[in-house]
């Protein structure tokens, strides 16, 4: 079968070279598993961290101007604010075909709610004008690098001090991590009642 | 003839030699690449300690539009907020905030711990009383 060459070299290169070769591309390939088994974990916690970063920088943003601040059941929160701050005058004018607020009191109402969409085992968070029921367009999850649900948005009112303190905590599903953020802000132009 | 006893086998000496070449570089790409890829949860401390920090802030402007706030004070918001699990569920960190107050210029400063290593952010503001 082989040509004798004198010293068996080739016999002896794959018995000694092959099993050397399948021990060291198995531990390349254990290892290498767990680099991109932790690449993906951390690419989940960056999604988890920005997320929870987005909806509390956006929620403590629209609290700066609220009046009214209304904390309903199944994790809804209703904000109405100010867009431009309240003056004498109450109304707006048309230049070049725009609507143009002029010191004008204008408010927006602002809804956040958890709502867990079917085909889904967890709640994201979605901003919305109106309270109908329909959910698009969610704030959270859904992200390719890591999906994450909300476990709660907790907000409560302090109406002596006038300080809506909001506590949020996303959970990573995919690491199975926690984040949870509090803060506070002041609502100078809240009015308890509205 | 004994020294012609390696000459046929030159090329599985140069293959060889070009794969275990090969496969030493790839275990060191791979090896290399998990290198700047620790664990790091300070970004996200950070975080919290920041939003501490606007708790704190927002307590500073509703106490200015009662009274003074010159001077120190304590951490006038949730004392429950203080301590964060965001590190590790096991190991929990207490935040520590001091803030100074000279004329309406707050300052406020969050410190935390982890392991032997101090962090601290600091936070600066002017508070204004807000007019109805």
């Amino acid at each position: 079968m082989f040509r004798n060459n004198g010293g068996g070299f080739v016999v002896a290169e794959f018995a000694i070279a092959l099993p050397l070769l399948i021990l060291l591309m198995y531990s390349l390939a254990t290892v290498s598993v767990k680099i991109f088994s932790l690449g993906k974990g951390q690419l989940a916690d960056y999604v988890l961290e920005a997320e929870a970063q987005y909806v509390m920088e956006r929620i403590t943003n629209i609290a700066r101007t609220a009046r009214e601040v209304e904390v309903l059941s199944g994790g809804k929160v209703k904000f109405v604010y100010h867009v431009v701050k309240d003056k004498n005058f109450s109304e707006s004018t048309t230049l070049n075909g725009y609507r143009v607020f002029i010191n004008n009191d204008v408010l927006e109402t602002q809804y956040f709610m958890l709502y867990t969409k079917s085909g889904r085992s967890a709640p994201n968070l979605y901003a919305k004008r109106q309270n109908d029921g329909r959910y698009n367009n969610p704030m959270t999850g859904d992200n390719y690098f890591g999906d994450t649900k909300v476990n709660y948005l907790k907000c409560d009112v302090d109406e002596a001090k006038k300080i809506l303190h909001v506590s949020l905590e996303m959970e990573s599903l995919v690491t199975e991590r926690k984040i949870k953020l509090n803060t506070a802000v002041y609502m100078p132009s809240y009015k308890a009642g509205g | 003839m004994n020294r012609f006893i390696l000459s046929n086998e030159r090329g599985f000496m140069l293959i060889n030699v070009v794969f275990l070449t090969l496969i030493t570089s790839f275990a060191a790409m791979i090896l290399m690449n998990a290198a700047p890829r620790a664990r790091n949860p300070q970004s996200t401390l950070r975080l919290t300690a920041l939003c501490l920090a606007n708790e704190q802030f927002a307590e500073l402007e509703s106490l200015a539009a009662h009274g003074d706030i010159s001077g120190s004070q304590p951490f006038l918001g949730d004392n429950d907020d203080l301590t964060s699990n965001n590190l590790d569920a096991r190991n929990p960190i207490e935040f520590k905030v001091t803030t100074t107050v000279s004329g309406n210029r707050a300052v406020v400063k969050v410190r935390w711990q982890v392991g032997d290593e101090e962090f601290e952010i600091e936070t600066e503001r002017t508070i204004g009383i807000v007019q109805e």
